[in-house]
């Protein structure tokens, strides 16, 4: 058996310094509050423990699921069948990488292995960017739990309309990079050989070709989920120790409020399949072009997804990822309530 | 040939270690849903989430298993790393050593809401005041066309002690913690409780209050405020949290 995984060769540091990072500021947060409030950090820790296994419960099933799914793309799916059928042009690919989320329905956690094995696979930049971002809600799963939380009228549309349109956009710019070493990481560039080539001529059959695609479901499941429990845990850090009102206060007005619903969503690393009822809760209290805001940007980026995406592209375009979508949402949020007169 | 030999000893470990982990991660959903403590952590309209998870880490561990055992048949392209192995792990070490709990009382920071979170369903208009939970309350006074609509009905709520040093002695708030999909959006609500007994039930002790609304200033704002006749200790819900 060949081994021939660069990170194996290579265990990054970055991964390690977050990892102790992350342990000594959980530490050094626990002992600030209960330095602070006089609290128990008996009772911190298990307030952090509710938040963090909460996320955790709620958005692993459907990373398994993503891994999965890229296992059986890796097994089932040739790379020239993916070269087939690519439109030419960078707005084409970009158009397309955006309705590939109803080919393979994922949400944020599940996107981004399969992202990371489509590349492998020979997907082009721009419509592998554009799928990323507009995968996470371009999928039955989440069309319906948005109909059923808001039925079919402005913020389904809007949602749908400021999703495509962002993720067009950031997907021509980050495909403009000639070179996709500039943006990928070595893992998730185009291997130079298929995992077929492996295998003798004629190809295993269906039995051993379903094992192997578990297995590399486990291994995905492995490198992706590390991303997920880093982003879980600063999530619940964040919520266990910023209080909610002093958010509150600040999200009135038409840019404050989509400001403020932004990096909610940020924050919150809520899956896109439930955001919908998530949302639910705000529409009394926020503006529509935050609401609108808040579903297009957090099924895009969010802590858990950001955390993730390193594990694929380079640094500097994961600032890319994460700005841009960013800015363009905000600008969006703004124009519609500035549209709808707030 | 060692040198070899000793790269896929590792290589072997490492496997163990992550059927180790997918199995114990299965077994910890299993326990989550079959002990009820999954209610801690999402809303049960998504208990499904739990089922898939559940079944797709015992399938991932079997698989993962089975190719420890039939090495030949292994088709792992690589090795993970013992950190990440370790990273992937630390929701089960989590689990096990900090006891299953609902946010309670310590997880309030900055405050209790005293305004309904969620669409305002006609329901809770018209349900029986008796059967109203506080969610329900805060929904039908904030579309009560006066705070003095509802003065005189009986209330009969649950929730946690909350307190703070700006109340009187003879008050606190009895409060759930609402919840859309999973801990991440929980949000505080609650409803002040008048009552000469107030002073004995300490925070976060969860009570029944059965007494009488009227609306009144409660800092600074109208709240439909409980003159409670009886107040009893009880165990928490087996639902802690309010769906809205």
């Amino acid at each position: 058996m060949r081994i021939d995984h660069p990170r194996a060769a290579s265990p990054l540091p970055i991964k390690r310094v977050a990892f102790v990072l992350l342990a000594a500021s959980i530490l050094s947060a626990l002992l600030y509050q209960s330095l602070h409030a006089g609290d128990d950090l008996y009772l911190t820790a298990s307030v952090f423990a509710t938040r963090f296994l909460g996320i955790f419960v709620e958005a692993v099933p459907f990373l398994l699921l993503g891994s999965l799914t890229s296992g059986l793309i890796e097994t089932f799916v040739k790379t020239d069948d993916i070269l087939r059928f690519l439109p030419r042009s960078r707005l084409g690919a970009a158009l397309g990488g955006t309705l590939l989320g109803l080919v393979f329905p994922v949400c944020e956690c599940g996107v981004v292995p399969v992202t990371r094995r489509l590349f492998r696979k020979g997907l082009p930049l721009s419509m592998g960017v554009a799928f990323l971002l507009a995968a996470p809600f371009m999928n039955p799963i989440v069309f319906a739990s948005t109909y059923i939380a808001f039925g079919f009228g402005g913020v389904l549309i809007g949602r749908a309309l400021l999703t495509v349109l962002v993720a067009v956009i950031v997907a021509t710019v980050i495909g403009s990079f000639a070179d996709p070493r500039e943006v990928l990481k070595p893992t998730s560039a185009k291997a130079g050989e298929d995992c077929s080539h492996h295998h003798p001529p004629g190809g295993p059959g269906l039995r051993a070709k379903l094992f192997s695609a578990m297995q590399i479901g486990g291994d995905d499941f492995f490198e992706m989920g590390r991303f997920l429990i880093l982003g879980s845990g600063l999530a619940a850090l964040l919520q266990t120790f910023v209080p909610q009102d002093s958010l509150l206060a600040l999200g009135s007005g038409p840019v404050m409020s989509v400001l403020f619903m932004q990096i909610l969503a940020f924050l919150l690393s809520v899956c896109s399949t439930v955001d919908s009822f998530l949302a639910l809760a705000f529409v009394n209290t926020f503006s529509t072009g935050a609401i609108i805001s808040f579903l297009s940007f957090g099924p895009m980026v969010d802590i858990k997804s950001t955390l993730m995406f390193t594990g694929v592209f380079r640094r500097k375009i994961v600032l890319y990822l994460v700005l841009l979508p960013f800015v363009l949402n905000l600008l969006a949020g703004v124009l519609i309530n500035v549209a709808l007169g707030y | 040939m060692s040198a070899e030999h000793h790269h896929h000893s590792q290589i072997d470990q490492a496997a163990w270690a992550k059927s180790l982990i997918l199995f114990g991660l299965g077994i910890y959903f299993a326990v989550l849903i079959l002990t009820g403590n999954l209610a801690n952590y999402i809303n049960l309209r998504f208990a499904w989430l739990a089922y898939v998870g559940t079944a797709l880490f015992f399938l991932l561990g079997l698989v993962n298993f089975y190719a420890c055992l039939n090495p030949r048949r292994a088709h792992s392209h690589h090795q993970i790393s013992w950190d990440n192995l370790l990273v992937v792990a630390f929701p089960l070490l989590l689990a096990l050593l900090i006891p299953s709990r609902s946010l309670g009382v310590e997880a309030v920071s900055g405050g209790i809401g005293l305004s309904p979170v969620g669409v305002e369903r006609a329901s809770a208009l018209t349900r029986n005041p008796l059967d109203r939970n506080i969610l329900d309350w805060l929904r039908a006074f904030h579309r009560a066309p006066t705070p003095a609509a509802f003065n005189g009905q009986s209330v009969d709520v649950s929730g946690f002690v909350y307190r703070e040093p700006s109340m009187g002695e003879d008050e606190f708030m009895v409060s759930r913690f609402t919840m859309s999909c999973c801990v991440a959006d929980a949000y505080p609500i609650g409803m002040p409780v008048r009552s000469s007994a107030a002073g004995e039930f300490a925070p976060g002790a969860w009570v029944r209050v059965r007494g009488e609304v009227l609306a009144d200033l409660f800092q600074g704002e109208f709240a439909p405020i409980v003159h409670a006749d009886a107040i009893a200790l009880i165990e928490e819900p087996a639902q802690p949290y309010l769906y809205p």
